[in-house]
């Protein structure tokens, strides 16, 4: 390669640009095939009603309130349901918080397979402060407590296993993530996946769009 | 709790029309994303494995994408995909390649074996980067996304994306021009490299 070496910042640019290597004819196949089985799977798949899209807040965290009754009529799946995991995150700590992870910026050393938990003093001013380890339908669910300097207090539950459980509630879509806001005694609660893995959020002192903004 | 600031203010995003995005239109990407998977990994195999996982989860679930372009997004879901694998590789014994494994690789990954070690050299090199140096040089110089877009991805600001984008290409040709002045490398003009201003030999 001596003779193309980059020199200057633009031959360097131009060098890596000018790459064209393609992908292997089995990954063309193999993803092909993938989106035809999502092809597949949405034709027979019903969409998200779009006029649910276009709700404000207020619309959804209504609408919430009616499917957490609805939910709670109908109870959960495998033993396991979002509000147990709700409840986790008002309960209170029983193990110290973990330290801030030194190989990955913002994010704490605890974790759900692989599935880190954040670290939010320095964007949100949120301190971690204590954690919980609890075993619920059969499914492993970590918490982490954090505490704001106005006295907010706020749990984030990561459930272990796959497939994550169904989470219900009205959804908010942000950057092509599903956000289920609902209501629990009270409490906006937060639920989506991460990864695979089923997050919940929730606490005292924080609104559903703060939640939100937390979660995404 | 007025002590958050909004997204807006944090990212310096601009709201963008939100469209769900057509599986069908991925698979043009599948080159770019590959290159920009071998450039992360620094490996052909696991530039595959990655591709193959990080369309696997996209495809898991209707997503919502912003603007015209569903590149950034990949880009997005490629770095967690990859970040994802290499903690929980991690915790898991290696697994050394064996024979066969290698034989089964493509036949014909470019078709000029020169050209092909060349390339390899070059993503090795990227490969070895610090984390956020390597994903903004793979976002913007391997993928192709504008600064605004890789911001996006990557969620950080566009002048962390510059100062890392930077840095990044100053180190690929400084380590590039080192394995040429290495003793057995080939043959050099002895010129060093004139990256960035106050460079020093």
């Amino acid at each position: 390669m001596s003779e193309r070496r980059p020199r200057t910042e633009q031959q360097l640019v131009e060098l890596l640009r000018a790459i064209d290597a393609p992908a292997p004819e089995r990954l063309h196949r193999h993803v092909e095939a993938l989106v035809q089985g999502d092809s597949e799977r949405h034709r027979r798949a019903p969409r998200l009603p779009r006029p649910l899209l276009r709700l404000g807040l207020p619309g959804l965290a209504a609408l919430a309130a009616v499917l957490v009754v609805l939910l709670a009529a109908g109870g959960g799946s495998g033993g396991f349901t979002l509000q147990q995991a709700a409840a986790l995150t008002l309960s209170p700590a029983r193990m110290p918080a973990p330290p801030l992870s030194r190989s990955h910026a913002g994010e704490l050393t605890a974790n759900v397979e692989g599935v880190a938990f954040p670290a939010w003093e320095r964007l949100w001013r949120l301190r971690p402060t204590g954690a919980r380890l609890d075993r619920v339908g059969g499914r492993t669910v970590r918490t982490i407590f954090y505490a704001g300097v106005r006295g907010q207090r706020i749990g984030y539950a990561i459930v272990g296993g796959l497939p994550a459980p169904a989470a219900a509630g009205a959804v908010s879509w942000r950057d092509g993530v599903a956000y289920h806001l609902l209501s629990e005694h009270g409490t906006s609660v937060v639920a989506w996946e991460r990864e695979g893995r089923l997050c919940v959020l929730s606490g005292r002192g924080v609104s559903a769009s703060e939640l939100l903004a937390l979660a995404s | 709790m007025a002590l958050l600031p909004t997204r807006s203010q944090l990212r310096g995003r601009e709201p963008g029309q939100m469209r769900t995005l057509d599986p069908g239109s991925l698979s043009q990407h599948i080159d770019r994303l590959y290159r920009s998977a071998w450039a992360l990994c620094g490996s052909r195999e696991d530039a595959e494995d990655l591709v193959q996982e990080t369309f696997a989860r996209v495809l898991k679930q209707p997503r919502m994408v912003r603007g015209d372009t569903e590149l950034y997004y990949l880009m997005r879901a490629l770095r967690n995909t990859f970040l994802t694998g290499r903690r929980s590789a991690g915790r898991r014994p290696q697994v050394v390649a064996e024979l066969h494994d290698e034989m089964a690789c493509d036949p014909r990954p470019m078709g000029q074996p020169e050209r092909a070690l060349e390339v390899q050299e070059i993503y090795a090199t990227i490969s070895e980067l610090p984390e956020d140096f390597r994903l903004a040089i793979v976002a913007i110089d391997v993928l192709g996304l504008s600064y605004r877009e890789a911001s996006r991805a990557l969620r950080v600001r566009e002048a962390t994306i510059t100062t890392r984008l930077f840095r990044a290409r100053k180190q690929i040709a400084q380590r590039l021009c080192s394995a040429e002045d290495a003793p057995g490398a080939r043959e050099g003009n002895g010129a060093r490299g004139v990256l960035s201003e106050g460079e020093t030999s």
